[in-house]
């Protein structure tokens, strides 16, 4: 137990480090950022990443990748406000948005798993098959495309808009989304099943373990949080679009890697994935503040993200070697056999 | 032979090498001759592998020098050892699976096309091989990757050839071929060093051994001056020597009795699959039946078809009494059937994971509670590590950092947590050091002892000899012949193993 | 039956069928879809993503990927306005854009093959860093008034092509020929089909997936150059979204993302088809808006079903195979079992 905490606490740690840094770093050079409020706030910008990005930390756990994720979004979200204005009650509108994602997630899922054809293959065609979908939804009702559908009831509008002790709902949200994924990851069989699928599939097999169930579930669930971000998006600007989230795809993939999970699998963790969407958040809020456009905020992410997996990936001592003396033989790291 | 007249082909004086501070090589001198064929003996993790990593120019020694032919080399790049006419034959062959045979063993030489084509056709003409080179890759057994493995060192006009444990994915008669070229290719003066775990091989094929313990040479000399014995005491460490030798075992396994009017646990019936037809045979409690035949015979998908892994078109397998065709790989292990599997690295490990993870991933479904028993599962995992032995710092290392031997150790604990009552193993030594192999020969016979019914699937003939109650030999699929204890030998194997027809080959 | 079956599996062939099966389909819907000045707009319109997807084969062919060649484009295509709109002169401005893909790539490359970031992560970031430097370096503005002798060789023709059309299809050959018939060209696909064994074999590899992501980022700049001329301004999101577009275009011309499997003209034909889907709508009177579900769905269908064809060639040639007799490595039996298999291939 203590181990697993140890082990645990290690990136996550850097990573809180890192967000105090950037606190730091931040208040010092706008003086209203430290404004607890105004955090809160910021916040909320970005909060679907971390909601879709916590689901899809156990498709990366699994060895796999999703990419369809954003097209995803823009569905749940199209598919909620067209079914709204059709006459239907915003609360069945959404549940059968959300219902629409986890079939989306699960013919991703049976894809995968029963074809045999790569997970990014897979996920870049229903990418564009979702996407598409999304497309001809709005086109094909009376939604103008790009304005998309508007006027939700209130109730919808403030659940993304409102607090609940001073805290906004879509980081209550995110909290419990967390705490629930990551204990079933961390102390459930279920979760231990995702791990070892994603450190050897074959073996998993061999023990028994029902490693297509076990994959299908995961791009299931990702679809769900594609869903849960898309619909938290609707609210928070109380309009459906198709082409919600069509940009997501990089700051969620960027949020499970920099939360320290392996895109090679085996190896992650959800509280880890959480963290450093918050990461991700406060450096684009940030730099806004200090008068970047937020595409131009996407230079510090791409850092970010390519500086962790070095820093994850970095055998310190071969480093220091290599900097010492330039020869040494590229395959020396992998240690006599 | 008379490699003692030759001059020296190759010669290595004191080697250091070291991972990360942790020495592996200390000081390795070793010199091989023009036509000898050189038998490199060690435990896992004796630092074979790294020594011909290093002459192969894979690895660069910290220190040391090697000469060829009296130059001194320095490697940098195998590219390097090619030119010197240094080429390696890994264990694993190294084949690039969506070109032809050709294209594989063109690729990196620095020679016009059509030279490399002619010297092809002269190699595989010169050695009698009938070869489609224009054949892809991926539709080669492993035995043929390994012939492709050797062309290419000697279309590149290899002198010293470095065999990784050649045979370890081989069946007798491959086995038998690759010695015959190994010496038709020495008569040339082509040196061969040979590594291997199958002391019965050394004395089959090699002029001389030399063993390697402890990141030195112990001992080397002709083959001649060695005996089996003097071998396993030379691999022994020091500590274990005293524990005498297990050659006993025989003996005090045949008290247990089997009786014959048992009712079978296992009961195989008219079964037939893709690479297996008409098989039966039942398996008793308290039973261990060796499975024999070459690889290819159908005794793996055999088992995998049993286990749950691959349908199979006909007939029925009944464990306990029920049939359990129509059932999943969960209830058949939760009835008790497990199968290890043959190939550890893919099939068996949980690389990254704890030895603990590894241990608990069969019976994580049976904890009822929500969340995981972590205290159970450590207790469990204690337990086991303890009963079989298993070396490491703790039931949280990771698997990635045992032996071979402590790896495989680790798959059998897996499935035996669930409690089987039958346990197929499939080639539960191979590849490991000749402790672990002992020390899971004692597991197997105590698992007997506590009533287990065992098929154990070996392409070690004296290991099957030696352990099992009555052996069943495939070949091509179907079961050749099933020889009762009394009857067992190794010749009698092998005949059956290629069909009775033929003559016994040695 | 053998030689249909490799017929079947080589890819080229399977999509042009679909391809000559939607010319069909289209044109019957509407003929005007097949005249000549339709098909060489669609071959001219086609010419970006069949440059980057050419470049993209290179990489995906040693077993990485490049995301990033979208925001290359995008980032090349300013440079190219912005050096335009001053006046440099056409080959300086030239030489300018292909360095900028040049050393993209050769970043990318450094990361993946000295760093050992996985590619897709590695290129992920390069992409947020490259879109993120071209907003910086337009400050966010739309490059316009490109000089027009620029603009005009968007329609320079020879012989009925386009010179956009001529740029693509001598590259593609070139590389082609360069790829398949050269051992420099074979290093790329040892090295996608067994890094380990490429090493043994003495293959420079580090240099090899270098290169293959230097020449990704080219071909990005290529298809920079050529977008400025089409279209005579540079927006904001030049190249965005691009990316996947084209490892589409790769995966369907049968490319395999696994590495060591594919060619740059299965990649052409791929992104070709791509860009007559979306331009035959058109013709075919559905809306626009079906495209990407119209893509999708073709996409995943012969991804599928070429999967599950190369399992069922596999399965019978392993079939054979395993159940010959023990091979003999000397003997006649190996040589009825190489016969065998050969049938099958």
């Amino acid at each position: 137990m203590q181990n697993l905490i140890r082990y645990l606490c290690k990136w996550e740690l850097a990573l809180v480090l890192l967000l105090i840094i950037e606190l730091i770093v931040f208040g010092s050079i706008t003086p209203g950022f430290l404004n607890v409020g105004n955090i809160l706030y910021s916040l909320n910008d970005f909060v679907y990443i971390g909601i879709a990005a916590i689901p899809m930390t156990y498709v990366i756990l699994t060895g796999g990748i999703d990419v369809s994720v954003g097209a995803v979004m823009g569905l749940s979200s199209i598919t909620a406000g067209v079914i709204w204005s059709h006459g239907a009650n915003i609360w069945i509108a959404v549940i059968i948005a959300l219902l629409a994602t986890v079939v989306g997630g699960l013919i991703n899922g049976l894809i995968v798993a029963f074809t045999g054809v790569q997970p990014l293959v897979v996920t870049l065609g229903t990418m564009f098959l979702y996407s598409g979908i999304a497309l001809v939804i709005s086109g094909g009702s009376s939604a103008s495309g790009y304005e998309g559908i508007s006027g939700f009831p209130e109730n919808f509008v403030q659940l993304a808009n409102s607090t609940i002790l001073g805290i906004p709902n879509p980081i209550i949200l995110l909290i419990i989304l967390m705490a629930f994924f990551g204990a079933v990851l961390h102390f459930t069989p279920y979760g231990r099943h995702v791990v070892l699928v994603g450190i050897n599939i074959k073996a998993a097999r061999y023990s028994g373990i029902r490693t297509r169930w076990t994959v299908v579930s995961t791009y299931l669930l990702a679809g769900l949080g594609g869903g849960l971000g898309g619909l938290i998006l609707t609210s928070y600007f109380g309009s459906a679009r198709s082409d919600l989230g069509s940009e997501a795809i990089l700051p969620v993939i960027t949020a499970v890697v920099l939360g320290g999970t392996s895109i090679f699998g085996g190896k992650g963790s959800v509280i880890g994935t959480a963290i450093a969407s918050i990461v991700i958040g406060f450096s684009q809020y940030g730099l806004q503040m200090a008068s970047m456009s937020s595409e131009q905020t996407s230079v510090v992410i791409g850092v970010l993200l390519i500086l962790a997996v070095v820093m994850r990936q970095g055998n310190w001592r071969e480093i220091k070697r290599r900097l010492v003396s330039k020869k040494i033989p590229d395959n020396s790291k992998r240690g006599a056999v | 032979m008379d490699y003692d007249e030759s001059p020296v082909l190759m010669k290595m004086k004191t080697v250091f090498k070291a991972f990360a501070s942790q020495p592996v090589l200390q000081g390795v001198s070793l010199s091989l001759n023009h036509g000898e064929i050189l038998a490199l003996i060690g435990g896992n993790g004796a630092g074979k592998s790294t020594l011909m990593k290093i002459i192969a120019g894979l690895y660069k020694a910290d220190s040391g020098d090697i000469e060829i032919e009296g130059e001194e080399v320095k490697f940098s790049a195998p590219a390097d050892a090619h030119k010197k006419g240094v080429y390696l034959v890994p264990q694993e062959p190294m084949i690039f699976p969506n070109m032809t045979i050709e294209e594989n063993i063109m690729i990196g030489m620095p020679v016009p096309p059509g030279v490399v084509r002619k010297r092809i056709k002269d190699e595989v003409k010169r050695l009698d091989w009938h070869l489609d080179t224009e054949r892809l890759a991926s539709t080669l057994s492993i035995a043929e990757q390994q012939l492709v493995e050797i062309l290419r060192g000697l279309v590149r006009q290899a002198d010293i050839l470095i065999l990784d444990e050649p045979t370890s994915t081989l069946t007798f008669g491959e086995i038998n071929s690759l010695f015959k070229i190994v010496n038709s290719l020495t008569k040339e003066g082509l040196g061969v060093i040979y590594i291997t775990h199958r002391f019965s091989e050394i004395f089959q094929l090699a002029d001389s051994v030399a063993v390697l313990r402890g990141g030195v040479i112990s001992l080397q000399g002709p083959v001649t001056d060695f005996t089996y014995k003097k071998l396993v005491e030379a691999l022994m460490p020091i500590d274990k020597r005293s524990s005498g030798s297990e050659e006993n075992h025989h003996s005090s396994m045949a008290n247990t009795a089997m009786s014959t009017n048992e009712q079978p646990i296992l009961s195989v019936h008219k079964l037939f699959g893709e690479r297996f037809h008409d098989v039966s045979f039942d398996l008793f409690p308290g039973e261990i039946l060796g499975v024999a035949g070459v690889v290819g015979a159908g005794r793996t998908e055999l088992a995998e078809a049993i286990f749950g892994l691959a349908p199979w078109t006909s007939g029925t397998v009944t464990l306990l009494g029920d049939p359990i065709a129509k059932k999943s790989i969960r209830t058949r292990m939760n009835k008790g059937l497990v199968y290890v599997p043959e190939d550890r690295h893919s099939h068996g490990v949980f690389r990254i994971a704890s030895i603990k993870k590894n241990m608990t991933s069969t019976i994580l479904h049976r904890f009822k509670s929500i969340f995981l028993p972590f205290k159970k599962e450590k207790e469990i995992t204690q337990e086991y590590m303890s009963a079989l032995e298993i070396k490491s710092v703790g039931e949280n290392a990771e698997l990635s950092s045992l032996s071979g031997g402590n790896q495989q150790k680790v798959v059998l604990a897996k499935y035996l947590v669930t409690h089987p009552k039958v346990i197929i193993l499939d080639e539960p030594t191979r590849g490991i050091d000749a402790g672990s192999r002992e020390d899971i020969y004692k597991i197997i016979t105590e698992l007997q002892s506590n009533g287990l019914s065992v098929m154990l699937i070996s392409s070690d003939i004296e290991e099957v000899v030696r352990l099992s109650d009555r052996v069943l030999v495939m070949y091509e699929g179907r079961i050749e012949r099933i020889i009762k204890k009394q009857d067992l030998s190794i010749d009698a194997i092998t005949s059956a193993a290629f069909g009775v027809k033929k003559e016994v080959v040695t | 039956m053998p030689f249909i079956i490799k017929l079947i599996k080589a890819r080229e062939v399977s999509i042009m069928i679909f391809m000559a099966a939607f010319f069909i389909i289209a044109g019957a819907i509407n003929p005007e879809f097949l005249t000549g000045s339709s098909l060489s707009l669609l071959l001219k319109s086609s010419m970006i993503l069949l440059l980057l997807a050419i470049g993209q084969s290179f990489v995906l062919i040693t077993g990485d990927i490049d995301v990033s060649v979208g925001s290359t484009m995008g980032l090349s295509a300013a440079v190219c306005g912005a050096l335009l709109v001053n006046g440099i002169p056409f080959w300086g401005m030239c030489l300018a854009v292909l360095m900028v893909g040049l050393i993209i790539g050769f970043i990318n490359g450094v990361g993946v093959a000295q760093f050992r970031v996985p590619a897709i992560i590695m290129t992920l970031g390069m992409l947020g860093i490259i879109r993120g430097a071209m907003l910086i370096f337009t400050g966010g503005k739309w490059i316009e008034d490109i000089p027009n002798y620029y603009k005009k060789l968007s329609s320079l023709d020879f012989l009925g092509l386009n010179l956009a059309v001529w740029i693509g299809l001598v590259i593609m050959v070139i590389i082609h020929l360069i790829l398949t018939r050269t051992k420099f060209g074979r290093n790329f696909f040892a090295v996608g089909d067994n890094v380990e064994g490429a090493r043994m074999v003495g293959l420079p590899v580090k240099r090899v997936k270098i290169l293959a992501f230097m020449f990704s980022g080219i071909s990005a700049s290529f298809a920079a150059l050529i977008f400025v001329m089409n279209i005579g301004f540079i927006p904001n999101e030049t190249g965005s979204g691009i990316e996947l577009q084209v490892i589409a275009a790769a995966v369907l011309g049968g490319v395999s993302l696994t590495g060591g499997v594919g060619s740059v003209i299965g990649a052409g034909l791929g992104a070709v088809f791509l860009t007559t889907i979306s331009s035959s709508l058109v013709y075919m009177k559905v809306p626009a808006y079906w495209n990407n579900t119209i893509s999708g769905f073709l996409l995943l269908i012969i991804v599928v079903g070429d999967a599950k064809l190369s399992q069922f060639v596999k399965n019978r040639t392993s079939r054979k195979s395993k159940f010959n007799k023990p091979v003999e490595l000397d003997g006649k039996e190996g040589d009825s079992h190489a016969k065998s298999n050969k049938v099958l291939m």
